[in-house]
């Protein structure tokens, strides 16, 4: 547990030092961050990156076919650097880990928001705010669109988490009852 | 034998004084009792003269036989009752110088062994009576301790049973409080299963009504109110 952790770390500050040598961190932490996200929302792709009896080339097929023309060449190569080298299924604590050094490098710590909508440019930065309040930190929002928590917000910033689902609601009436 | 030696001697003694006055008016007939039957022989022929004259002889021949008769044994003549009396103290003698003091000898011997006799029968007596208390003694000890074994084996039982009795409450009590609980938590268990299921059905059916209900502006709504709650009270929905 200690040698991934350790190696997910190193490739978190790689992923950094790469996106911070292509002078463009802040679109290649998008990129990175809707993959994780979409990795870590799909048990078909998980299983299809993962699997390392599938040639490498048809893995890294895979995640070009999911990035697009939209994603930068710098994101698509980092990706596909990790798929290759067999670590797909720690690409989403990878991510995070580096979205989080990105962020502390900005001064900022990192919020993991989850919506059952999509947020407005306004409602990020005012629900950074409010975080901030909250927590007492320079918060930088990373909005998830994630229909399974019904409706409401769920925001972790490091280790403290604000559930405002409806999932969470219902869970708690569940436990109530 | 001693006393068969003296009977014998007292025998023969008695012979002798029966015998000797008969042996010495035998010998002499000259003697008293010769008198005497002339005597008689005189006055039948002076009392019957008359009588002899008329050649009746009927009293006269009655007379002469009576005087022929023997003297009486209680009213013997002078000269026996001498003799008799001689003999009777020379037997005396004989019978007081030797045979009376092995007589007293041997009645003093046996008066002295029927008293030890006797003393023995009476310690042997004591001794009976002594082992005969000694024995219903211990015989009543027997009894006693019989008693108290008997009355110690009655409270034993009584106290055994008491306890057996309260042993077996007590588990009677324990099985049914076990019982009970087991019933209560099979009861809480199937509660709260029942619960659990019935709280997930209505969870579940909660999130398709939510699910239909939660149009675009709740949405909406649902995203300010977290962020005005966020903004104003912290991390109170944590």
């Amino acid at each position: 547990m200690t040698a991934a952790r350790d190696r997910n770390e190193a490739y978190a500050h790689g992923l950094l030092e790469v996106a911070r040598g292509e002078g463009n961190l802040a679109d290649i932490e998008d990129d990175l961050f809707r993959f994780a996200r979409a990795l870590d929302g799909s048990d078909e792709l998980r299983m299809a990156l993962t699997d390392l009896a599938l040639p490498v080339g048809r893995r890294l097929a895979v995640v070009e076919q999911l990035l697009g023309v939209g994603a930068l060449a710098a994101s698509t190569g980092l990706i596909s650097l990790i798929v290759a080298a067999g670590h797909a299924g720690d690409l989403p604590a990878i991510v995070e880990r580096f979205v989080e050094l990105a962020a502390a490098e900005r001064q900022r710590d990192f919020a993991e928001v989850r919506s059952a909508i999509p947020l407005d440019d306004a409602q990020t930065e005012r629900l950074a705010e409010a975080l901030g309040r909250a927590t007492g930190k320079i918060v930088e929002v990373k909005v998830v669109v994630d229909p399974s928590v019904l409706g409401g917000i769920i925001a972790r910033v490091g280790d403290t988490v604000i559930d405002g689902t409806v999932r969470h609601r219902l869970e708690q009436l569940k436990e109530q009852v | 034998m001693r006393i068969r030696t003296l009977l014998a001697a007292g025998l023969l003694a008695l012979v002798a004084v029966v015998s000797l006055p008969h042996a010495a008016s035998a010998a002499d007939p000259g003697t008293s009792d010769g008198q005497a039957l002339v005597t008689c022989v005189q006055k039948a022929l002076k009392d019957n003269q008359a009588e002899i004259a008329k050649k009746q002889y009927t009293n006269f021949t009655n007379a002469l036989n009576d005087c022929n008769k023997a003297p009486s044994l209680f009213a013997p003549a002078a000269s026996e009752l001498i003799w008799g009396t001689i003999a009777f103290i020379i037997v005396a003698f004989a019978l007081m110088k030797y045979a009376f003091p092995a007589l007293r000898k041997t009645l003093h011997a046996r008066t002295e062994k029927i008293r030890g006799d006797l003393e023995g029968a009476e310690r042997a007596r004591e001794e009976a009576e002594e082992q005969r208390r000694q024995y219903e003694a211990k015989l009543g000890e027997a009894r006693s301790e019989a008693t108290r074994i008997v009355e110690s084996a009655h409270q034993d039982a009584e106290r055994l049973r008491q306890e057996l009795m309260a042993r077996a409450e007590a588990d009677a009590a324990e099985a049914r409080a076990r019982a009970q609980d087991d019933i209560r938590l099979a009861t809480d268990r199937a509660m709260g299963d029942l619960r659990t299921r019935v709280a997930g059905l209505s969870i579940d059916l909660a999130e398709r009504i939510v699910e239909r209900s939660l149009d675009r502006e709740t949405q909406q709504a649902l995203v300010e109110s977290y962020i005005d709650a966020v903004g104003t009270s912290g991390n109170g929905h944590g």
